[in-house]
């Protein structure tokens, strides 16, 4: 198994916003069926490589690697419908004034008649959806900005994971959730996690993914510094470390 | 005093031949003449104003015919263009004035800006839906009313237009017509004010013209009044006619530029009276006092100029006696009368030599 | 039941608002409730309301177009050139119709690839375009084609003008094609987010370009209709037309955010507004009333909706709360 060729590599990717250098030449790769946990400080690139890997953003430089297919770069679309990337993004990408079945078909409507949106079918197949997933929507024709905070997560990971997609990225899921909410959204990764699925999930909480990850890791200003395999670590040895390599880096 | 009156008159009798009206309405316009020429007496400033009324309101009444004094009973719609300009606004008082003076019931329409061509016609065609038996109208351009016309003339309502004209030709075409027609000569006004130049000037010296709006019927009248004038006296040059689109920045930048190329200019007409202050500004500037400058309209700032001497001349009209005879129209029409040729509305020049007895005038 | 009066309370306002009104001009006015009178009033509000309507679309989308009023006169203008060079009407409308699809799609390309605000963008395409029509007409209005042209304007179907019959097909369309498809789905995201659409994969240049695109051809429907109806195309047609369309969109309830749509509502708005003008005029009140009492109504509708919105937000705060 270890020999396999990872289902994601991203190669020597640079990427500025002006001035600011986000990324210095980061390279990583992905597993197949595991979860890997990229984190590292504010300002360290996380969320510009989630964005870049989601086709969000074009890098500079470097290559992208999906399923043995290389990329200089990609779109939204390219991501997903050829990635097979589904990304549940730290503002959730939800339109508000939609509705759940809505928001979870954006982009990939049921159309009947060759023009007309066949609401009635997309509500059936969201329905079923969300059943499967033990996500509660009690009415589908509400619009999601007028629900809760956990369930909006819930639609938008509903979304990410559906039509079976290989990788799914998970950009800091848990930021702006209550307890309980993160609790659940946590379930539904050891679910996800025991279907097989591979996971990229961007944190800045070390305490919290080393439960969830198989392997971690650390991004700092731009580059990649070290990967661990959660079972050979600790979170308390892997905070040390990083603290430890930012004195050095200081000194 | 007797020489401007005079002037006057043989202006509005020149108008009154040159637009065609009644034979016996020239004759009239010939007695008045001949009675101001003889009147030896000094007259105090109303009386000459309501002399100088009665003059027009007399030349007026020759090419109205014979009228109804007072209302049977008619009901008159008036649409006007908008009372946010203070032209209109004042139309509408007269018009007021003239109605309560004939015992007649009307009521005044106007759109919500001057250039609401589209909500003139809405209103329009409102009227036509409520039971008048004559409408007045003033339409914002050529054509935005003919629609309206059409209707009105579907259900016999008699239509006179007032001012600004309706596109005849286009009405033609869309099956409807004018009943009758009552306005202002554009060509009258540039010839009145190009006159009183020649004769100032003893008919030698260079002069410019400042032009309102390329395709604004009143520009284009006045303008080309006054060039047929110019072109008529040899020493009278036309250095220069600049288009300033109604607006007195431009006239004040062309004015400098006119008179920095012609420094021997000796006379500026202007399309109104906001073009000629704004000449006036630059030539004060300039520092030159000798330019006789003209304008149109004789609005307050313009008064103020002509008496201060800064400003020579501007053109009006009484707006009292063209409301009424509109409203003497209306009511002729309702009661059976007709007319087959427009009428027209006779001008006044006023100067700095008779601006002193114009209080009064309306 | 409440359901239905909460989700429709514009819609629902607005109608209390026509009623009240029409009920206090047939007591004051005798000539209000006849027939052709009320004939007279879906006359004036035909071409209004497919400019409405035109800016239902973009306003859902986020956007207002104040180049909608210019883009009416040069559509006008260019018919009108096109008629008197002899085109012959169907050849000439097809062209005024380009004409405005053209400066709605230029609007939208700007708009997108710009990033500059609409506002500046549509503004400034607003002097372009009027300073075409001075242009080309040299300032004067162009007058006069015929009696055939001039039925498309003024003629009438089972007594009511073809332009109002063109405006009630044109709004039940617009209808479906913003409730009921995939185009009409997007655009409303397109309004209230955007990063949304990109991110679940859908480009988004084309449906910006393309909406745009509609209010031209919108503003350009309106061109031939008033073209036709005053036998003229001036240079200063469609002035502030732009604003009324806008003022009526806000006031039937489609938030000036975008997001959403509400084309019953932008009907009912254009008709109150329609009545207005009407009764002002029946009652030879001064049109300077009607400027107060328009954005007086405006004010109130957005209140309206502005407090629908806000309870909706509170409801999303407090489950989250729980």
């Amino acid at each position: 198994m270890e020999t396999e060729t990872p289902l994601l590599i991203i190669n020597n990717i640079y990427k500025s916003f002006g001035h600011v250098q986000a990324l210095r030449g980061a390279s990583f790769s992905a597993p197949r069926g595991k979860v890997t946990a990229i984190v590292g400080d504010n300002g360290s690139g996380k969320s510009t490589l989630a964005k870049i890997i989601s086709g969000c953003l074009k890098p500079d430089s470097g290559e992208i690697t999906i399923n043995g297919r290389t990329y200089p770069s990609l779109t939204n679309h390219q991501a997903i419908y050829e990635g097979n990337i589904g990304t549940v993004y730290q503002d959730l990408a939800l339109d508000n004034l939609k509705n759940a079945y809505e928001n979870i078909f954006l982009g990939r409507e049921d159309i009947h008649f060759g023009v007309f949106l066949n609401r009635k079918k997309m509500k059936e197949k969201a329905a079923a959806l969300f059943q499967a997933l033990a996500i509660d929507i009690p009415d589908m024709e509400l619009p999601v900005g007028s629900m809760s905070g956990g369930q909006r997560q819930a639609i938008a990971i509903a979304r990410a994971i559906d039509m079976d997609r290989q990788i799914l990225i998970f950009d800091e899921p848990t930021s702006a959730m209550g307890m309980k909410e993160t609790q659940h959204t946590m379930d539904l990764f050891q679910r996800l996690k025991d279907e097989g699925r591979t996971i990229l999930l961007i944190s800045h909480n070390l305490f919290q993914v080393f439960d969830i990850a198989d392997r971690i890791a650390v991004l700092d200003k731009g580059r990649f510094v070290d990967t661990f395999s959660t079972a050979e670590s600790s979170p308390q040895k892997l905070h040390d470390r990083i603290v430890k390599k930012e004195m050095e880096l200081e000194q | 005093m007797k020489k401007l009156l005079s002037i006057l008159l043989a202006a509005v009798l020149a108008m009154s031949l040159l637009v065609g009206c009644s034979g016996t309405g020239s004759n009239s316009s010939t007695e008045d003449t001949d009675e101001a020429q003889t009147t030896e007496t000094e007259e105090t400033s109303s009386s000459v104003v309501d002399q100088m009324l009665a003059d027009v309101e007399a030349e007026m009444d020759s090419q109205l015919g014979e009228v109804p004094e007072k209302s049977a009973g008619e009901k008159v719609g008036i649409l006007i263009s908008s009372t946010s300009n203070e032209f209109w606004a004042t139309m509408k008082t007269r018009y007021e004035e003239a109605a309560a003076d004939a015992d007649l019931d009307i009521e005044v329409y106007e759109a919500s800006a001057e250039d609401d061509a589209e909500g003139q016609l809405d209103a329009l065609n409102t009227m036509v839906s409520m039971d008048f038996d004559v409408i007045i109208l003033s339409p914002i351009n050529g054509t935005n009313l003919i629609p309206g016309i059409v209707a009105a003339n579907e259900k016999d309502i008699k239509v006179i237009n007032l001012g600004p004209g309706v596109d005849e030709a286009a009405l033609e075409e869309a099956g409807g017509h004018l009943d009758a027609k009552i306005t202002v000569n554009f060509e009258d006004q540039g010839k009145m004010v190009a006159e009183d130049i020649v004769e100032r000037l003893d008919g030698e010296g260079q002069v410019a013209i400042l032009e309102g709006l390329a395709g604004a019927a009143q520009s284009e009248g006045r303008v080309k009044g006054a060039e047929d004038v110019f072109a008529q006296n040899e020493g009278i040059e036309v250095v220069a006619s600049q288009d300033c689109n109604w607006d007195t920045d431009t006239a004040y930048e062309a004015t400098r530029d006119i008179m920095t190329a012609n420094p021997d200019v000796k006379a500026i007409f202007a399309c109104n009276d906001n073009l000629a202050l704004a000449a006036v500004q630059a030539l004060t500037e300039l520092g030159n006092s000798d330019v006789l400058v003209y304008g149109v309209d004789y609005t307050s700032d313009a008064k103020a100029a002509i008496e201060d001497g800064t400003m020579m001349g501007s053109m009006t009209y009484s707006s009292a006696i063209y409301t009424k005879a509109a409203i003497s129209m209306a009511m002729n029409l309702a009661q059976g009368g007709s007319y087959d040729e427009p009428l027209y509305l006779p001008l006044t020049l006023v100067t700095q030599d008779n601006v002193a007895d114009m209080d009064g005038w309306k | 039941m409440t359901k239905y009066i909460e989700k429709n309370s514009q819609q629902l306002f607005l109608m209390i608002v026509i009623v009240i009104i029409g009920a206090f001009l047939t007591i004051k006015s005798e000539y209000f409730l006849t027939p052709s009178n009320l004939i007279n009033i879906a006359d004036s509000c035909g071409y209004r309301l497919i400019m409405a309507v035109g800016m239902t679309f973009i306003m859902a989308s986020g956007v207002m177009d104040l180049s909608a009023g210019s883009t009416v006169s040069l559509a006008g203008v260019i018919i009108a050139w096109m008629l008197h060079a002899g085109a012959g009407i169907p050849l000439s409308v097809v062209a005024g119709l380009l004409t405005g699809v053209t400066a709605g799609a230029l609007n939208g390309l700007l708009i997108h690839y710009t990033k500059i605000s609409f506002f500046i963008i549509t503004l400034a395409m607003s002097g372009m375009l009027r300073g075409i029509s001075l242009i080309i007409t040299g300032g004067r209005p162009i007058t006069r084609f015929g009696a055939a042209f001039m039925t498309i304007g003024t003629g009438r179907l089972a007594g009511i003008q073809i332009s109002v019959w063109i405006a009630v097909i044109l709004t039940l369309a617009a209808a479906v094609i913003l409730n009921c498809t995939k185009w009409g789905s997007y655009i409303k995201t397109l309004g209230s987010n955007p990063e949304a659409l990109r991110k679940c994969g859908i480009g988004t240049a084309g449906y910006r370009i393309s909406v745009q695109a509609v209010m031209g051809l919108a503003a350009a429907i309106t061109a031939v209709i008033i073209t036709a109806r005053l036998n003229s195309a001036e240079p200063n047609a469609g002035m502030d037309m732009e604003l009324d369309a806008i003022t009526a969109v806000a006031m039937g309830g489609t938030p000036i955010t975008g997001g959403k749509a509400c084309i019953s509502g932008t009907m009912l708005a254009v008709i109150i507004l329609g009545i207005i003008r009407n009764g002002l005029t029946l009652m030879s009140i001064s049109s300077d009333y009607q400027q107060w009492i328009t954005g007086f109504l405006l004010l109130i509708s957005v209140l309206v909706s502005g407090i629908r919105i806000k309870n909706t937000r509170q409801n999303t705060q407090e489950k989250e709360n729980e």
